[in-house]
């Protein structure tokens, strides 16, 4: 049997992190190819929904990431990110699908590096732990 | 005039036919002759095992809806009307009624709410199948019910019969789970607690014992007295000690129930508690009936939680949303699950996941409207 290639998704924003990925790709910085990033305008659009369906559609993982705190380009709105990331932990906790599935991140368009060792770290972790509980049966 | 009193309606027939001294019904209909409301929402029992909820702007027919019913599952939240209104509310209901408040459904400025202190109530379909199998009677036939001491005490032309509700509720009866671990037991959010806790024996079933806790509490308990539909002596402290004591009692019952319930899911494995999670909820037919019921929910028709998920998702995406949304602002009551044709364990479910949010944030909801819901709000600066 081949290893096990954890599905991760990531959602970046359009200012910063998205920039800071860009980097980690224009500079060739290693990270695995496990990783599949969505591109929103703003970590504030990242809707609980979306990550919630990550997990159900079968990601192993799901990286949320945007401007830092203060840097946001519409004021605030990764206040709401943060938020409502607090209310996603704590579920993914209490359905114990293992809390290292989810975790936010601030990646200001410099930090290349940042993103890069973010995904590393993450599909290393995930190797370890094995498949979402929550794949549907049709990926298992 | 805020304080505690010992209060009774004049009228005979209101105080014979009231729960305990017919004050509720005699507050309402006052507030409705002195047009300090416009409406009064009340429960309408149409048989011992139904009660539709009404509005209504006539004295007469509030006064003819007096007296306690305990086998109703309705969260009189719901059915608020808009104007001035009054009405009376369990803990559940006025947890209910602040929630949507905050999520602006109704002016909570416009809204009076005689609180009911509540020990629990019983789902009407239940009821009527302990009523065959535990008391050995025709449900058709009974006439009342009353709970005293820990009793619930069945009503029939030919007498009545008494069964401690502890041992019905060891035998799977007795009062909706929701109702034996929900630990609010005075609505001190409404603005008027009633009840008969803290009576003094004789007086126990005659008089009503009343808490007037806000200015609009203060405003119905008055017009009442003024009114002449109501008399009222102060409470001693006796009474007051005794009221105390007896919350005291049901909280700490609530408590153990509560142990009871929550403990085996919390003692179980992540993955084991994911597969119990996923086993109940994957039952779901999807028919929203959890949310209708639901008096929290206030998002409409676009709501999130109506977004269809594929079918081959573990747990559907309904259920999924839910919980997430509810996680700051279930209050318990209990309605999910009582509506729920497949039988999942709802609130159970939905309180298991609130709990964990609401303690970390150190939050109750439903209880004043100091606080937005967290959800929509913001946790603080910290990144």
């Amino acid at each position: 049997m081949t290893e096990f290639e954890p599905k991760i998704v990531a959602f970046c924003c359009n200012w910063c992190s998205y920039a800071g990925a860009d980097l980690a790709g224009v500079s060739r910085m290693q990270y695995p190819p496990n990783v599949r990033i969505i591109k929103v305008m703003c970590s504030g659009r990242i809707d609980p929904l979306f990550v919630l369906m990550s997990f159900l559609e079968g990601a192993d993982a799901v990286l949320i990431t945007g401007c830092h705190i203060g840097d946001c380009h519409y004021i605030d709105a990764n206040h709401k990110t943060k938020n409502r990331f607090e209310f996603l932990k704590e579920m993914v906790a209490e359905l114990g699908i293992g809390e290292e599935r989810l975790r936010l991140e601030w990646i200001s368009a410099t930090e290349g590096e940042k993103f890069a060792g973010m995904v590393r770290e993450t599909v290393e972790k995930i190797k370890k732990i094995g498949p979402s509980p929550l794949r549907p049966k049709v990926m298992q | 005039m805020k304080g505690c009193f010992i209060a009774w309606a004049t009228d005979d027939a209101t105080r014979k036919r009231g729960g305990s001294g017919g004050f509720v019904s005699a507050a309402l209909a006052a507030a409705l002759d002195s047009k300090l409301v416009d409406n009064v929402l009340v429960l309408k029992k149409t048989s011992p095992y139904k009660a539709t909820p009404i509005v209504t702007n006539d004295p007469k027919e509030v006064l003819e809806c007096a007296g306690s019913f305990h086998f109703v599952s309705v969260n009189m939240a719901q059915y608020v009307p808009s104007g001035r209104v009054a009405l009376p509310a369990k803990p559940c209901d006025a947890r209910g009624v602040i929630e949507r408040a905050k999520r602006g459904q109704l002016d909570l400025d416009d809204v009076y709410m005689l609180g009911l202190n509540c020990g629990g109530s019983l789902h009407p379909k239940k009821a009527k199948k302990m009523v065959e199998e535990m008391y050995n009677l025709d449900p058709d036939a009974v006439t009342g019910e009353e709970i005293l001491k820990g009793e619930l005490i069945l009503k029939t032309a030919d007498g009545g019969k008494a069964l401690k509700i502890d041992d019905l509720e060891e035998k799977g009866y007795g009062r909706r789970e929701s109702c034996r671990y929900c630990e609010t037991k005075i609505p001190r959010m409404a603005d008027i607690a009633c009840g008969n806790w803290g009576l003094p024996a004789d007086k126990v079933g005659k008089t009503t014992f009343v808490e007037v806790i806000t200015n609009k509490g203060e405003e119905i308990f008055k017009n009442a007295v003024d009114t002449g539909y109501v008399e009222f002596e102060p409470a001693s402290d006796k009474a007051i000690e005794l009221r105390d004591k007896i919350e005291k009692v049901m909280k700490g019952l609530a408590e153990k129930w509560h142990k009871r319930l929550f403990e085996p899911i919390e003692k179980l494995s992540d993955s084991d508690r994911l597969a119990f999670y996923v086993d109940a909820l994957s039952s779901c037919i999807g028919c929203g009936a959890c949310r209708k019921a639901c008096p929290v929910c206030a998002c409409g028709d676009n709501a999130k939680c109506l977004i269809e998920g594929n079918s081959d998702y573990k747990i559907p995406l309904f259920l999924m949303v839910r919980l997430l949304h509810l996680m700051d602002s279930c209050i318990g009551c209990g309605r999910c699950e009582d509506v729920c044709p497949v039988g999942i364990p709802l609130t159970l479910i939905h309180r298991k996941f609130a709990e964990r949010m609401q303690n970390k944030l150190g939050y109750v909801p439903g209880i004043n409207l100091d606080k937005p819901p967290y959800f929509e709000g913001e946790l603080g600066e910290d990144s």
